[in-house]
């Protein structure tokens, strides 16, 4: 930059007036001591500066300049003796204090403001979460009651209406008059075993009804059989749901004169094992 | 004025006096330059019992560092009075001031204006005429010279830009130079 340039740019004036930081003093001062010109421009700045501030001159207080020389002095005592005692050390070394040093700390200052507003946004965001994060957890486990309350009552209605359509069906058999109800009594070794039987010989349906019947042991399982002329005819097997009045469609029979129910193992028999019968009945005409 | 006469030792001698450790020439310096720098110093910490100890602070260090002074490179007022503004704005920023003082963060606001009891034949009516600075060149000046801001701080601080502040300081200075000549 030529030196009308640099004089023209007011960087003279900002240093007389004490605007720049420390590097850009010691950019002028350099620039200064190599130019004449900005050495001139740079004092005249300087001494109207100087002239600015001797508007706002104060004489101090009359004692603090024997304050001040007495300090001086005292110090110059101190350093002399301290001089006399290792003259090879260097008298001054009072750091030179970095002209700027206030304005990094106001700028430290304010990131410390900054710093503390963002813990502060920090915990109330944190403590906000929470909050929100607990009631979303709530909601959530009153939303999986619901549900679960809803599911009950569903099955608890599909319960009751298959309830009531097996009722239905039962009903329907046992008003029509062309079913047959065999009741199947229990031998003198099951006493209390007790099945219905309900069949239409023109339709050849046969529909079972459990009224009494001792739980199978594992591994086997009820039959029924149809007894036409003396011959048993296998009527299909019996499933077992405790504690439930179900009616079961069984095995179509074309003729017969009784029905029996023996224990065979899980699956079946081809013939009945006579041993293990439990109850018979004959169908009455 | 009782030691008037002692104006008449150039800035010369006195360096040359101050720099062989004539302790007696801080007793010059102090007559020729104390009231300004006090006056400075009060515009910057506004309270007399702080301006003292900061003044007191930067005749010491003026004596303890006086071979960092070089005169190639300026002027030994503008040399101390940066140590003073620098040791008087260091007061206002530390810690225990900032609490004491709330309303720092008004540099534009009311600057109390301590009376000049030095006289200054040379000085009469410069005050008026540096009214004439419009007040936003003043601004920039007092900014700088009594908050101790930077440029660049003004310019973020007061959105104004850069090259407008240099601008600023520069044309004020050169309205002041041309004021002062002209009552010299």
């Amino acid at each position: 930059m030529h030196n009308e340039d640099y004089i023209a740019s007011g960087i003279l004036e900002l240093y007389a007036a004490g605007g720049l930081t420390e590097a850009e003093q010691q950019e002028v001062e350099r620039v200064a001591a190599s130019s004449p010109e900005v050495r001139a421009a740079l004092d005249e700045a300087c001494a109207t500066m100087e002239a600015y501030a001797a508007q706002y001159a104060v004489q101090p207080n009359p004692a603090l300049k024997t304050r001040i020389l007495e300090t001086i002095a005292a110090q110059n005592d101190a350093q002399n003796l301290h001089e006399e005692q290792s003259t090879a050390e260097t008298e001054f070394t009072t750091p030179v204090v970095p002209m700027y040093a206030g304005a990094e700390e106001k700028e430290t200052s304010a990131y410390k403001w900054m710093f503390a507003a963002s813990i502060v946004l920090f915990l109330v965001s944190g403590l906000l979460s929470y909050n929100f994060y607990n009631k979303w957890q709530q909601a959530e486990s009153r939303l999986a009651l619901a549900l679960a309350s809803e599911q009950q009552m569903a099955q608890n209605y599909n319960t009751a209406s298959l309830k009531m359509e097996q009722q239905e069906q039962l009903l329907t058999i046992m008003r029509n008059p062309n079913y047959k109800p065999v009741h199947l009594q229990g031998v003198e070794a099951h006493p209390d075993a007790n099945v219905m039987v309900y069949w239409n010989p023109t339709q050849q349906q046969v529909y079972l009804d459990i009224l009494q019947l001792p739980a199978p042991p594992a591994g086997k399982q009820y039959q029924l059989w149809a007894l036409d002329n003396g011959k048993p005819i296998d009527a299909g097997m019996l499933t077992m749901e405790e504690g439930k009045a179900t009616l079961q469609q069984m095995k179509a029979i074309q003729s017969a004169q009784a029905f029996a129910i023996t224990l065979e193992p899980t699956g079946g028999s081809i013939n009945p094992t006579l041993e293990q019968l439990f109850v018979m009945g004959e169908i009455k005409s | 004025m009782s030691n008037e006469h002692t104006h008449t030792i150039t800035e010369e001698e006195l360096v040359a006096r101050l720099r062989a450790r004539d302790a007696a020439a801080v007793s010059l310096l102090y007559d020729m330059y104390s009231s300004t720098l006090y006056g400075v110093v009060l515009q910057i910490v506004k309270v007399e019992a702080v301006a003292e100890d900061v003044l007191q602070e930067a005749f010491v260090k003026i004596w303890n560092s006086f071979q960092s002074y070089d005169e190639s490179k300026g002027r030994l007022f503008t040399w101390m009075i940066n140590i003073c503004r620098n040791l008087a704005i260091d007061k206002i920023r530390s810690k225990h001031h900032r609490v004491s003082e709330a309303t720092r963060d008004l540099p534009t606001g009311y600057r109390p204006e301590f009376a000049s009891d030095a006289f200054k034949p040379e000085h009469i009516g410069v005050r008026e005429l540096t009214e004439q600075l419009n007040p936003e060149q003043k601004q920039i000046i007092d900014l700088m010279y009594f908050e101790g801001l930077t440029q660049s701080e003004i310019a973020d601080e007061f959105n104004i830009p850069l090259g407008t502040v240099k601008t600023r300081a520069r044309s004020a200075i050169k309205l002041l130079g041309k004021l002062f000549k002209g009552r010299a």
